[in-house]
């Protein structure tokens, strides 16, 4: 019988042609097999007709004149990475401009305070400054509002204020590199630059747009030689980073959310290393909890979004924490015993992190903790769990894994509530001199060169 | 009979229109082309032999009457019809996670083609779109007018209940917990971080001149109105601040 007469099953997704094999569990597990076997594997991203790497013509262009490249430079010190088609990638890993994200920087503040406090334990020069916006993608890929252009012409802002931001300590343009922190900005600015790489009309567009804005160098558009994700920069830094590791972490079974926008849009800009997942998955997260000690387990579902959804978190939750409890922490939780959930791009931590609560009106009371792979990093690195970590803007239970660790997260917690006064006072610590966060307008107070 | 079109579809098998279609041809065909004359769609459009691997690992197939196959076989047997149709609703359905561009074996991108049908239907002010966005206004407000698409204030226990009573742990002012953050940029609370005031309008340009303002309008009068005040408060903002400077350097060169 046709379950959709009676209303009994809510069909969805598959047009009105669909009807039920009923197959046996063990005939459906046969017939799926052969998924499962391939969905796990590198070669179902490289199996394409048509693949190119888009910096070929970035090269060209220059040769032509057409535009300005900004390089990863020596300076940068950069290191060498391989990407889906074994491609080289170059991570500059000092002299960074902090390209924040607008989702952590709004809700998981955390999030960025960690990977600037892991620059600081290493000794890298970095700029967190005022004069950048959000990439707009994430409110393009929820609503529409926006274009191509659109996000061409605030790719090419951001980046051009990367490259002249020293100016306001006295320094020479190129000086810093953008370190780009959200997943989507990242997905999002690499398709983009392909675009543009490909179309003179969209060049021609933008550099009328540029031009207007004084954002040009020497009349032409600036094109980055790198799309960089602070993932990427945590990836290379990993060993460095377990040099100055101080909690063993070798009790803790994590599992790895890739990110959508980081490893999908775009997937041959993506690092694999044969040593890590033995180059079946995406390396960023996996290799730094590795290098950390920590045990990597697998589950079914790694390869599932998280359920974000860009619109939907905000106006139709009802998806958004279906997927994330069903498809996420429930199976991190059931196959994997996890401890936490580690990810690497905004949208991902906020979806899986806030929508656990939820679960128990429906009758599935998961509990996960879920951090981000530079606020794992900084924890068991000594960060402090609530002046650095900002653990407590997280909705999910990270003091269970903070005792796991051994962190005494009451006796932390009440260290941060004491240092409120101190903050009410004027008198919080920050990570950098507050001075350089301004490069111009309004109050900014032109510094020769800071220290 | 077949219409005198463009569409390679109707070329050769004819029109696919039925009986009483929701709009004109002219006008399903003016859609069409603007979906199809967007610098992308040949990109994201290469051929589809119906595997369906897209929709298999589709998250909003799971929950919604949406299946990138349906969408890319409608684009590639340029379906007028079933394109509008699935305007209307379907194409909200999309999570842009792109787990359908990166398993498609012939390099279609489902979740782009749905970008450039929201795109086309916000142009065309379908009503759809008006009601879909209607809820997520107040994140456009913040975005187009700040260049933050997410600010502090936004997160509170009355806007994202189902969040549950841990949005933040700490019962202390928002303003003092944001103080506390050691990144100076984010000492805020109606942006995500510090936005310089050269920054917004710099970005409001670029909402002008590529037609985003014109899309917004389209969509919510009402909110455009909003924005376009804001706009030309910081613009004035700006003004001030560079005569301010001028008299300052006049000043010194006195």
């Amino acid at each position: 019988m046709d379950k959709r007469v009676t209303g009994s099953e809510r069909f969805t997704g598959h047009g009105p042609e669909w009807r039920d094999s009923n197959l046996s569990s063990e005939d459906a597990r046969i017939a799926t097999s052969w998924v499962e076997q391939k969905i796990d594997k590198r070669s179902m991203l490289t199996n394409k007709d048509r693949v190119e790497d888009v910096r070929d013509i970035m090269w060209q262009l220059e040769k032509d004149g057409e535009i300005v490249v900004h390089r990863v430079a020596d300076e940068h010190e950069p290191m060498m990475v391989k990407t889906l088609y074994g491609w080289d990638k170059k991570i500059p890993t000092k002299r960074l401009w902090h390209h924040k994200s607008c989702g952590q920087c709004g809700n998981i503040p955390g999030y960025p305070a960690s990977l600037l406090w892991l620059m600081n334990r290493l000794d890298v020069e970095y700029l967190d400054e005022t004069d950048q916006t959000s990439c707009t993608a994430w409110n393009y890929h929820g609503s529409g509002i926006g274009n191509i252009e659109s996000l061409a012409a605030v790719f090419l802002r951001n980046f051009h204020q990367a490259y002249v931001a020293a100016r306001a300590q006295g320094l020479p343009d190129a000086y810093y590199y953008p370190l780009v922190h959200c997943g989507t900005s990242f997905g999002n600015y690499k398709e983009v630059r392909s675009y543009l790489l490909h179309s003179a009309k969209l060049r021609e567009r933008v550099t009328q747009i540029l031009g207007k804005l004084g954002r040009l160098v020497d009349g032409k558009l600036l094109i980055p030689e790198e799309v960089v994700h602070y993932s990427e920069w945590l990836h290379v830094m990993r060993t460095r980073i377990a040099a100055i590791q101080e909690i063993d972490c070798g009790n803790i079974r994590a599992t790895i959310h890739p990110a959508c926008h980081v490893y999908k849009m775009v997937p041959e800009d993506a690092i694999y290393d044969d040593n890590i997942n033995d180059g079946n998955r995406l390396a960023n997260s996996t290799g730094i909890m590795q290098a950390l000690g920590a045990q990597v387990i697998d589950y079914s579902t790694w390869y599932d979004c998280c359920g974000f959804g860009f619109r939907h978190i905000i106006s139709e939750r009802e998806f958004t924490r279906s997927f994330a409890i069903d498809r996420k922490i429930k199976v991190a939780v059931e196959e994997a015993r996890a401890d936490v959930m580690i990810g690497h791009d905004t949208g991902c931590i906020t979806t899986l992190d806030k929508n656990q609560w939820i679960g128990k009106a429906a009758g599935k009371p998961v509990e996960l903790p879920i951090l981000a792979d530079c606020q794992f990093a900084a924890l068991v690195c000594g960060a402090h769990p609530y002046k650095i970590v900002q653990s407590h803007w997280h909705a999910s239970p990270t003091e269970t894994l903070m005792e796991k660790l051994g962190i005494d997260w009451q006796a932390k917690k009440a260290e941060f509530v004491a240092y409120l006064d101190q903050v009410k006072a004027g008198k919080q610590e920050n990570l950098y001199d507050p001075r350089r966060m301004r490069t111009s307008g309004p109050g900014f107070i032109p510094i020769a060169k800071l220290p | 009979m077949s219409h005198a079109t463009g569409s390679r579809v109707q070329q050769h098998i004819g029109d696919p229109l039925s009986a009483e279609p929701a709009l004109p041809l002219t006008k399903l065909e003016e859609i069409f082309k603007d979906i199809q004359s967007d610098l992308r769609f040949d990109h994201e459009l290469n051929g589809c032999l119906n595997c369906g691997i897209c929709t298999a690992t589709c998250p909003a197939a799971h929950y919604y009457d949406f299946s990138p196959r349906e969408i890319v076989q409608l684009l590639w047997t340029e379906n007028l019809e079933g394109i509008y149709d699935a305007m209307q609703e379907k194409i909200w359905a999309c999570a842009q996670c792109y787990t359908c561009a990166a398993r498609c074996p012939f390099g279609n991108s489902p979740g782009g083609l749905v970008m450039l049908m929201r795109e086309t239907a916000i142009k065309h002010g379908m009503q759809s779109a008006k009601n879909v966005l209607r809820p997520f206004s107040r994140v456009m407000l913040k975005l187009i007018s700040t260049g933050n698409q997410l600010s502090p204030d936004m997160i509170n226990r009355d806007h994202f209940a189902d969040w549950g009573p841990n949005i933040s742990k700490i019962e202390a002012p928002l303003k003092l917990l944001r103080q506390a953050i050691p990144m100076p940029t984010l000492n805020t609370t109606a942006t995500a971080w510090e936005v310089n005031l050269k920054t917004s309008v710099e970005l409001y340009t670029i909402w002008e001149e590529t037609g985003v303002l014109k899309q917004l309008e389209t969509v919510d009068e009402n909110l455009f109105d909003v924005i376009s005040d804001i706009m030309d408060e910081k613009r004035e903002d700006w003004k001030d601040f560079l005569a301010d400077q001028e008299d300052e350097k006049d000043e010194k060169d006195d």
